[in-house]
């Protein structure tokens, strides 16, 4: 199969960094997160791959291992993550920008800490030896 | 999740998912999958998880009329065990006659039951055309005629799905000299809220989303003047095409082995119907994201549209075929109208209404 990428485009990278520039400024001074959904947009993969070097790479990379891999890495600027998420059979199905102090799929969910507390008091016996103290 | 401990049935889908080793994590992956397809803001993606969280898997009533089950087919087979599948999990699928163990009269229990369990509750799925000639004898299950069980069972749905275009406008079964005077399922009932998702077959995901939206915003979604929804059909195939560059610029394959084929240039003057013809394929693809018709080389078909099969030949160009409609709107893309990239950008960003968030 023959690859049908055209040219990255400049218009839209630069485009796409004004956009985040202005997600950038209500995280910073509102604490409001945001997102760009880059597989809803018709970029092409050099496009992408252009945007992708423009933003770089920062401190941080997460692997999520949940329904497929995911890989939550922050860009060269801080607050701005590229989150690429595969299925189980390692296709991406989705891939976005967010800007956001912490992206949500990395924080843990009350309710499933809940669960794994539970879990943990049952297999450790409720902590018989801290009850009989 | 507060029925932590309810009884499976009545247990909401994040203590179910839990309960199967799924955490809240891949609920919310998979919304960030769902918003992404249904073309909603990714910050809804949350939102969404925490309501699919709290909602009861969602009971769906499947009849099958004159059809072929390849809409059923592909939608069994729409994926490996991806994160796509767990639209499995969310809803109760209580009658489809083609998946389940029992048959006949038992089979018949089954329905009456599942629409007493869930009434004013279910979603009714319909794939197939519906006869209507001579009181409907072509097509009939347990001695009733599919016309007379649609309008018993719409009756007490709170929606219906009419899945491929059999069952959105007649398809194929509709086809001159449409001997059995085959409709679709919007030309029976009315009253009810009807989405129609065309395709022969349709595209999986497309359902998938409209599903995953109905159980998380408990509402359909926005649809267009066809009651297709917006997000999927908003936008030709033509316009999402990669193939489009080419032909803004004027390159046409001339025959499907010549060299523009082999450059992949554009298919129009082969008969594709792309620039007419909407649905998601371009986008979302088959089998796994793998590739589409064009992708393979071959022109768009027009399969989603009314009346597909009556338009003249497949292999016709839309500037030079017979069809009133197609011809309109094949001189229209040939001189130009259509608006390329932008286009494109454009249908992507009529962003359906941001459901209220029900929780």
């Amino acid at each position: 199969m023959r690859d049908f990428n055209f040219l990255a485009d400049d218009t839209l990278v630069d485009a796409l960094l004004a956009e985040i520039a202005g997600l950038m400024e209500n995280l910073a001074a509102r604490n409001i997160s945001g997102s760009i959904d880059l597989l809803g947009l018709p970029l092409s993969a050099a496009c992408l791959a252009l945007l992708e070097q423009r933003l770089g790479t920062g401190e941080i990379t997460a692997t999520l291992t949940a329904a497929g891999s995911s890989e939550i890495r922050e860009t060269s600027f801080s607050g701005v993550w590229w989150s690429s998420h595969a299925d189980e059979t390692g296709r991406i199905v989705a891939m976005l920008i967010d800007v956001a102090l912490v992206p949500e799929i990395l924080k843990a969910n009350t309710d499933d800490v809940r669960l794994s507390h539970r879990r943990l008091l049952d297999a450790t016996g409720s902590f018989p030896h801290r009850r009989s103290a | 999740m507060s029925d932590q401990t309810a009884a499976p049935d009545q247990e909401n889908l994040g203590a179910m998912l839990a309960r199967r080793g799924f955490g809240r994590r891949s609920l919310l992956k998979f919304a960030i999958v769902m918003t992404s397809s249904l073309a909603l803001p990714p910050s809804l993606a949350p939102v969404m998880a925490d309501n699919l969280a709290k909602a009861k898997r969602q009971s769906v009533i499947w009849l099958s009329f004159q059809e072929c089950t390849g809409c059923l087919e592909t939608l069994l087979r729409s994926s490996a065990p991806t994160i796509d599948s767990l639209i499995f999990d969310f809803i109760s699928l209580d009658y489809q006659e083609s998946l389940m163990a029992s048959a006949g009269a038992a089979a018949e229990h089954t329905l009456r039951q599942a629409v007493a369990a869930n009434k004013g509750e279910y979603l009714l799925a319909i794939d197939g055309s519906v006869p209507v000639k001579d009181g409907g004898v072509y097509s009939l299950t347990g001695g009733r005629s599919n016309v007379s069980m649609l309008e018993e069972f719409a009756g007490s749905a709170k929606a219906i799905l009419a899945i491929g275009t059999c069952a959105a406008y007649g398809g194929i079964p509709k086809a001159h000299p449409n001997p059995t005077g085959a409709v679709g399922v919007e030309d029976i009932i009315s009253g009810k809220p009807i989405v129609n998702i065309p395709g022969c077959p349709p595209v999986p995901e497309v359902l998938s989303g409209v599903l995953v939206y109905f159980v998380s915003f408990g509402k359909l979604p926005d649809l267009d003047d066809r009651k297709r929804p917006l997000a999927y059909f908003g936008t030709t195939i033509h316009d999402q095409c990669y193939r489009r560059p080419f032909y803004d610029q004027g390159k046409f394959a001339k025959s499907f082995d010549d060299e523009g084929a082999r450059q992949g240039w554009c298919l129009f003057e082969l008969g594709c119907k792309g620039p007419t013809t909407h649905n998601a394929c371009a986008s979302l693809k088959w089998n796994n994201g793998t590739s589409f018709p064009i992708e393979s080389g071959h022109g768009c078909i027009g399969c989603s549209e009314p009346d597909f099969w009556d338009q003249g030949s497949f292999y016709t160009s839309l500037a030079g075929s017979s069809a009133t409609g197609w011809r309109n709107a094949g001189i229209a893309a040939a001189v130009g109208l259509a608006g390329g990239a932008a286009a494109a950008l454009s249908a992507r960003s009529k962003t359906p209404t941001i459901p209220e968030d029900k929780s």
